[in-house]
């Protein structure tokens, strides 16, 4: 998509090149906890976060990003999260969104 | 007289490396103690604390009165074995001085007493300390046998499941199941060879005389002697590294208890007395809903302590149990298995830069004012009755309320302690304890058991008084500030595990649901509640297995054929009602419907 980039833009484009992410860390969280393919992204998780009264933290989008491969910022913008819990119990897919936190920021640490 | 025989080698060999390993270990948990720690040893040392604990290790490493709670049988078993051979050690010793007189005698001395004896043909008025020492002999071997039925029939002294062992504690279990049997031989043959014997050495001595000749009596003699003795060695050889290191790790572990040491987030060497101080008896097995409902075997306290004292938990170990406590208040030997589980998370934490949670600075979302603060907490943003219905009393009691968190406010910060992020919810602590400061409040109502906890427990809140909605409005009752109409239906009371075994709240809630219609109890209630499943401690169940445990224990509320479910939780009050095909209700909103304004 780069190569489409004519010059005269100010925002950076949002195209999502899935032949160059890399993604190892993607596969290897999808595989501990294969369940977060079950989310619909209907943003329960967001709208009921608590960081995200306060701050602009969307989980919703991080972990999408996340999934495709987009790990950049991801770890510190997690570390918004105080993991009260509130996402995993208004989750109407039952994803274990706590633990996906802490997985998502384990895998991603060194990132 | 020397003492001396060649079979006695494998028992002085063994209980000499026994012995040095226990000093060592003792010495290095010591040594690598926190100043703190041994400031409060030295403070501590001279004080009555010293006699109670004393009389705590006659009482729980000896007679293990704790264990006869569980069970009597279990408890005999335990005690048997523990205060039995204790008793053989001390009247041997008694045994060889009234023969003797005051002179010096080798530890085999005493232990071989029997060998050593008749061979050199002291005699004299024997049959007291025969009978008696007979008498304790087959006190232990009735503790074996037990444990040998134990293993067949577990159920018989009250344990569903029992604890699968590691190659050191099978080694060793064998050999002590080994010791007291050999004893009985090797004495036996020794009054079937020489005369003597009490009434269950002798008996069998003269049976065995009957039984065989002369020269087979004399062959097995000595073998016999020598299967004692290295019974005995190998048992000292795998104690320290097995199950068996509870024996010498709980007595100390009761001094520094009593002398005020306790585990803390961070992981030190006091830990190590704890640790080891777990007899893996596995009593903590059976109340684990984990155990029970989803029949997982390898996670449970008994398990957790294992891994981490041979250096082999995994995070997901560490990370599944829901710690509702109900291993903790039955744990025997009283473990703070809470505390030790959440500083093994700890130390795997990820360790945030330091700039984490800067964006609460500044933040407050606050309205309104009082002196009495309303703080709902986050789970119960999810069940707004509960706080419309907070907000109601307040306003009939005539109450002016700062609400902390009405538009929204920040976390308590005990989750993130559970997932072992201590440093984090530092900031989280910091943050509300400057936000409560502020506003100048000297009463804090919260409606989330979490949060209570951590509010009494981890903030310095001095001046402030924190109360659960349940004690608040009990108060509000009995005062006469607020009062409610009695109707007709009945409610079954569910304990939450924070509010319950957590702050030790259980009669406020029962009281002000007395006031508003009849109470009933389900099958396991107060101290022995069981969870709901939905704990934020653990991470590791999913979805499904939440609403397995969930459904079990909302199975025993609706067995009361009660007409409403009530706890004083939103997290269990989610749990519940997705479980139960009938609605749910928090404390405050039966209060708030019954009200008479």
């Amino acid at each position: 998509m780069r190569n489409l980039n004519f010059g005269y833009g100010i925002s950076r484009p949002r195209a999502i090149d899935m032949d160059n992410n890399d993604l190892r860390k993607s596969n290897a969280i999808i595989h501990e906890m294969p369940e977060l393919q079950a989310c619909i992204g209907c943003g329960s998780c967001t709208a009921s976060c608590t960081a995200g009264g306060i701050t602009d933290f969307n989980f919703r989008k991080l972990h999408t990003a996340v999934r495709r491969g987009e790990y950049r910022g991801a770890y510190e913008e997690l570390n918004k999260c105080m993991l009260c819990g509130k996402c995993r119990l208004v989750c109407p897919r039952g994803i274990n969104t706590r633990a996906m936190v802490m997985l998502i920021k384990r895998k991603l640490g060194d990132y | 007289m020397t003492f001396f025989a060649p079979f006695t080698i494998p028992f002085i060999v063994g209980g000499l490396f026994m012995f040095a390993v226990v000093a060592l270990k003792w010495s290095l948990w010591i040594v690598r103690l926190p100043r703190v720690d041994r400031r409060l040893i030295r403070h501590n040392f001279f004080t009555r604390e010293t006699l109670i604990a004393v009389w705590e290790v006659v009482r729980e490493s000896l007679l293990h009165v704790r264990i006869f709670r569980v069970n009597p049988l279990l408890g005999f078993m335990h005690m048997s074995l523990a205060f039995g051979w204790f008793l053989l050690i001390v009247v041997g010793w008694i045994e060889t001085t009234a023969y003797l007189g005051w002179q010096w005698v080798p530890l085999q001395g005493h232990v071989f007493f029997k060998y050593f004896m008749p061979i050199n043909g002291i005699v004299g008025d024997i049959h007291l300390f025969e009978h008696l020492m007979d008498a304790l002999l087959l006190m232990v071997l009735t503790g074996v046998a037990l444990a040998w039925y134990k293993r067949v029939r577990s159920k018989a002294m009250g344990m569903r499941r029992t604890t699968k062992h590691v190659l050191f504690d099978r080694v060793a279990l064998s050999a002590l199941w080994f010791i007291f049997p050999a004893r009985l031989v090797a004495e036996s043959l020794t009054a079937a060879v020489h005369g003597g014997g009490g009434f269950l050495t002798g008996s069998i001595g003269h049976w065995l005389q009957t039984l065989l000749g002369a020269d087979v009596l004399h062959s097995l003699y000595e073998p016999a002697w020598w299967f004692y003795s290295t019974a005995l060695g190998v048992f000292f050889v795998a104690m320290p590294f097995s199950r068996y290191m509870h024996i010498f790790t709980e007595i100390p572990l009761i001094f520094l208890r009593r002398w005020k040491l306790h585990p803390t987030a961070e992981r030190k060497s006091y830990d190590r007395f704890e640790v080891e101080a777990c007899s893996r008896c596995g009593i903590c097995i059976d109340p684990c809903q984990l155990q029970a409902d989803l029949g997982m075997n390898d996670t449970q306290s008994v398990y957790f302590l294992r891994d981490r004292r041979y250096n082999m938990l995994s995070l997901k170990v560490a990370n599944n149990c829901l710690m509702c406590g109900r291993c903790e208040q039955q744990c025997p030997v009283g473990i703070n298995l809470a505390t030790l589980r959440l500083n093994s998370r700890a130390k795997r934490r990820n360790i945030p830069h330091e700039g984490r949670f800067k964006y609460l600075r500044g933040v407050d979302h606050s309205s309104g004012s009082g002196r009495v603060g309303y703080f709902a907490g986050c789970m119960t943003s999810l069940t707004p009755a509960v706080q419309r219905s907070m907000q109601h009393i307040f306003s009939v009691a005539g109450e002016d309320v700062w609400y902390a968190d009405r538009d929204g406010g920040v976390c308590c910060g005990r989750p993130l302690m559970l997932s072992g992020e201590t440093d984090a919810a530092r900031k989280m602590v910091a943050y509300n304890t400057d936000l409560f400061r502020r506003h100048e409040i000297d009463v804090l109502v919260t409606s989330c058991p979490i949060c209570l906890k951590v509010f009494r427990e981890s903030y310095r809140l001095d001046g402030i008084e924190v109360l659960h909605h349940s004690e608040y409005i009990d108060r509000l009752i009995a005062s006469g500030r607020i009062k409610v109409q009695t109707e007709t239906r009945t409610f079954a009371y569910h304990d939450p595990c924070e509010l319950g075994r957590g702050c030790g709240i259980y009669d406020e809630p029962r009281r002000v649901i007395g006031a508003v219609g009849r109470l009933l109890e389900p099958r396991h209630t107060r101290r022995d509640a069981l969870c709901c499943g939905a704990s934020l401690a653990n991470t590791v169940i999913d979805d499904g297995q939440q609403q397995r445990i969930a459904q079990r224990m909302t199975d025993e509320l609706v067995a009361t054929n009660c007409d409403t479910i009530v706890t004083a939780c939103p997290l269990c009050n989610k749990a519940i009602s997705r479980a139960a095909g009938q609605p749910t209700e928090d404390i405050a909103e039966i209060v708030a419907k019954n009200i008479i304004v």
